[in-house]
């Protein structure tokens, strides 16, 4: 029984110290490949939130007021701030940029490997994710109503109007679901 | 040696845990995980049925001429973002059910639980995604519904059929729940698992 807990007690601290080893290794190769995808995150959600941001199409809508008169043109311009989802779709993708940034220097500077940094950076990647992929919904869902309309409520489609406007819009939910997917990488990769 | 066994089986399941790592995770872990699990599947089947018992009929006046009262119903099905909600949260209970067995599972041999733990935190993580958008998706429509927006000639619809965007209202609350009970599921998936690695 002793020789049985004590032959266990060598193999473990023999594998142990092949475990540190690979670990190390590893831990390396992570490192590399964690500042990649936080890179790829902030240019991405940057990106996506400077798409959004300038947005902006002035076009004249053909206005019938009174049906015996012929329609009159009205100008009408589409930016992001006239919609609430996209405006929330801007600012997270502004708090996931400056975030990817703050983490990326905490990254670098983490040369000693403190658990309870790396610990807070995995919590706030999460938190990033969950932001990241709300954003994307509601400016999705907002953009379909935009390209079908909703005939049941009578809310007309406004893209074949805003064509340049709603082209852009969908740019920038591809570019900020990629900066998600980077980010839910980021937390899989770390667990 | 039966006899030793029998008479110490603290002192011997400890020396065990200590002779071969890596340690059982410590159940308190595991039950919050089961119960975190199980408000999860809670939330999930909460959200889908008030979500789908939203119906309302009311009589609308209608603004072209043959018929001016009507009556009009409003379901969910009319909305593509409350029809992906729905999807994405019986997805979210269903998972929920199942990673519960699987848990409690975990909770009686808790031998094998590193990987499946492993599994959980990418299903989970991925799950959070989904239901985030989700919420996301039914929100802004939602939003829409409730205040209007001029810009683009919507027109609010929640002072007619008041008892669907309370539904929906309360339907997104219980998703928004989920989703930080899957932010919790992975924070305690990434603790169990942290603890579990050696230090060096």
């Amino acid at each position: 029984m002793d020789s049985q807990y004590k032959s266990a007690g060598i193999e473990n601290g023999v594998t142990n110290d092949r475990v540190k080893e690979v670990a190390v290794g590893k831990k390396r190769k992570m490192r590399g490949r964690d500042l990649v995808l936080r890179f790829l995150a902030l240019a991405f959600s940057l990106a996506a939130a400077v798409v959004l941001g300038v947005d902006k199409q002035s076009t004249t809508v053909a206005v019938t007021l009174v049906s015996s008169l012929p329609p009159v043109n009205i100008p009408a311009t589409a930016t992001w701030h006239h919609l609430s989802a996209f405006v929330y779709f801007v600012v997270a993708n502004a708090i996931a940029c400056a975030y990817a940034a703050i983490s990326l220097l905490l990254t670098l500077g983490n040369r000693g490997g403190k658990k309870g940094l790396v610990t807070m950076i995995v919590v706030f990647d999460l938190v990033m994710v969950a932001l990241l992929f709300s954003s994307v919904g509601a400016v999705g869902a907002i953009g379909l109503m935009g390209y079908q309309g909703n005939s049941h409520v009578q809310w007309k489609k406004v893209c074949n109007v805003f064509d340049k406007f709603c082209n852009q819009g969908m740019v920038a939910v591809g570019l900020s679901g990629v900066a998600s997917i980077s980010f839910f990488l980021l937390v899989v990769l770390a667990t | 040696m039966a006899s030793i066994e029998t008479q110490y089986p603290a002192m011997e399941k400890a020396a065990h845990d200590h002779a071969v790592a890596p340690p059982s995770p410590s159940k308190h872990l595991i039950l919050a995980d089961v119960v975190l699990r199980f408000f999860l599947f809670a939330s999930g089947v909460v959200a889908v049925v008030v979500m789908v018992t939203s119906n309302q009929t009311e009589i609308v006046r209608l603004p072209f001429p043959p018929f001016p009262l009507a009556h009009v119903p409003a379901k969910f099905r009319y909305s593509p973002a409350f029809v992906y909600f729905v999807v994405a949260l019986s997805v979210a209970g269903l998972y929920g059910i199942i990673t519960t067995l699987v848990s409690l599972y975990a909770l009686l041999k808790p031998s094998c639980s590193t990987k499946v733990l492993y599994h959980f935190v990418i299903f989970d993580v991925l799950l959070l995604g989904i239901v985030a958008a989700a919420t996301g998706a039914g929100g802004a429509v939602g939003y829409v519904g409730l205040r209007g927006n001029s810009h683009v000639g919507w027109r609010e619809v929640c002072h007619e059929y008041n008892k669907y965007c309370k539904h929906i209202a309360g339907s997104l609350v219980v998703s928004l729940f989920g989703s930080i009970v899957l932010v919790l599921l992975v924070l305690l998936s990434v603790y169990s698992l942290s603890k579990r690695i050696p230090k060096y």
